[in-house]
């Protein structure tokens, strides 16, 4: 990829000859070096759990903000450029109350992560005297939007690319590959939310580099039977730490 | 001539204050005023787990009939009718801007919305034009997402809420009475939704044929709309033409 990356890598809206565009595939690197962010969906509702990567110890960990509240029934776990993730959310954010607004009811899980891909994808150069301009350049982020709605509980993937999809369970970040591997193995249909809990934090501690504890890790869940959204106390997170083997 | 003006030359006739006499031209009033009213009676009611609508099919102008068969109920979805008194033009434009809004839901979000979303839909339509509004007086009725009957009644701007009955238009002064007596159940401890599909529909047809007795715009024709589980049914009959 490297070597014929020389002459086309620059324009955000230039395609390579093999029909690829480079910056958005630099983007995705974003993401592969980013820290890992993992999402099970049950029955009872979906559970998101990332890593906290704190290059200190005199850091204050709550400032590190990586799952993100989208509306009371929807949320975000983000891998990649944390400005980004913000960016993306708060978008998402603004369109759930529009929706609210309109029409009176929550927007749908699959219509937030629409908004967050149709953001993805309004990249480019804008012209002079637009009144906002586009990102300049793709988004180097990746979000699990989970969420409760008339359809239950649903855990979406969105890239920068912003292609949408699907999934029971998924992992990205750094760790991906291996967490998926993890996650694919223990995974079952009629999970709990609690079994679910317990393997998303066994799944990081099994590929985190630092050892685990309730301040590098951040957890949230999304239930079917209040649906609301609901990020975990560092009590609560400690007390799923104390259970993993 | 202004109020201001009138009270002042009644003043300087009575005390002779004023001793000018010539008399100034009064202004011309030009101006479009681009409302008429067509007049017309709906009235709906919603039971347990239905929701009947009716609405007469005169379009009047003045003391002239423009049309003896203008419906004024649309169907929007399969669970959902809108029922307009007032201007036609502004009730024809505004029941096509719903269905429009309707389309483009159902595509965005791959199903149809329920009523109180169409609800809040129609609310922030009309307030849209708060300052040129659609000259309509709406009944939006149908069943909920819980299979009830559901009415919402609106004023021109948008204000909106659930009712469990209502008339709107030239007859409403006579039917509301009747619905109050008949449906409201104002006096009852535990008011509950009428469940006889039977004594709702008769109470509605006397009501309209009662209105067109007295109400020279309400008359010609008559519709009816069921909404239930089982979708919309539609009926149409002859009311006083006179």
């Amino acid at each position: 990829m490297w070597n014929d990356s020389n002459k086309y890598d620059r324009g955000v809206n230039t395609f390579s000859p093999e029909g690829r565009i480079f910056q958005i595939e630099y983007a995705f690197e974003a993401v592969k070096m980013a820290a890992t962010a993992i999402g099970i969906k049950t029955e009872e509702g979906v559970i998101l759990a990332v890593e906290k990567k704190l290059p200190s110890r005199l850091m204050d960990p709550t400032s590190v903000e990586k799952i993100m509240e989208i509306d009371y029934h929807v949320g975000c776990a983000s891998s990649g450029i944390a400005g980004d993730a913000k960016t993306l959310a708060d978008h998402a954010r603004v369109e759930t109350q529009q929706h609210k607004f309109s029409f009176n009811e929550p927007l749908k899980v699959e219509a937030v992560t629409q908004s967050i891909a149709d953001l993805a994808t309004h990249f480019g150069e804008g012209s002079e005297g637009m009144k906002e301009k586009p990102m300049s350049r793709p988004y180097g982020v990746s979000l699990l939007v989970a969420g409760v709605d008339e359809d239950g509980p649903q855990l979406y993937v969105t890239d920068p690319a912003g292609t949408y999809l699907k999934y029971k369970a998924c992992a990205i970040g750094s760790a991906a590959e291996g967490a998926q591997a993890y996650i694919k193995e223990s995974f079952k249909d009629d999970m709990t939310l609690k079994e679910a809990e317990k393997l998303s934090l066994q799944v990081l501690k099994n590929v985190m580099e630092e050892k685990i504890d309730q301040h590098n890790v951040e957890v949230a869940s999304v239930e079917q039977t209040t649906g609301k959204f609901r990020i975990y106390t560092t009590a609560e997170v400690n007390d799923i730490i104390a259970t993993l083997s | 001539m202004s109020k201001m003006d009138f009270h002042a030359k009644l003043a300087g006739n009575i005390f002779k204050i004023d001793n000018d006499d010539t008399e100034k031209a009064p202004a011309m009033e030009r101006g479009f005023n681009p409302y008429v009213t067509n007049e017309g009676t709906v009235a709906a009611v919603a039971g347990k787990d239905f929701c009947k609508v009716v609405g007469d099919t005169r379009c009047s102008l003045g003391y002239t009939i423009l049309s003896r068969d203008l419906s004024k109920i649309t169907k929007l979805t399969d669970k959902v009718v809108v029922a307009t008194a007032g201007m036609r033009a502004d009730a024809i434009a505004l029941h096509k801007v719903l269905l429009t809004r309707i389309k483009t839901y159902k595509a965005k979000f791959h199903k149809y919305p329920d009523i109180d979303v169409i609800a809040r839909m129609l609310g922030n339509t009309l307030y849209g034009r708060r300052f040129f509004p659609y000259y309509t007086f709406n009944l939006l009725c149908g069943i909920n997402s819980e299979g009830e009957g559901a009415i919402y009644g609106y004023d021109a701007v948008g204000s909106y809420d659930r009712v469990n009955c209502g008339a709107m238009g030239s007859g409403s002064e006579l039917i509301v009475p009747i619905l109050d007596n008949q449906i409201k159940d104002h006096n009852v401890l535990e008011p509950e939704a009428p469940s006889d599909t039977e004594i709702v529909e008769n109470v509605l047809r006397d009501s309209m044929h009662a209105a067109a007795e007295r109400d020279i715009y309400t008359g010609d024709g008559l519709e009816m709309f069921t909404i239930d589980k089982d979708g919309i049914r539609f009926e149409k009959e002859p009311l006083r033409r006179d």
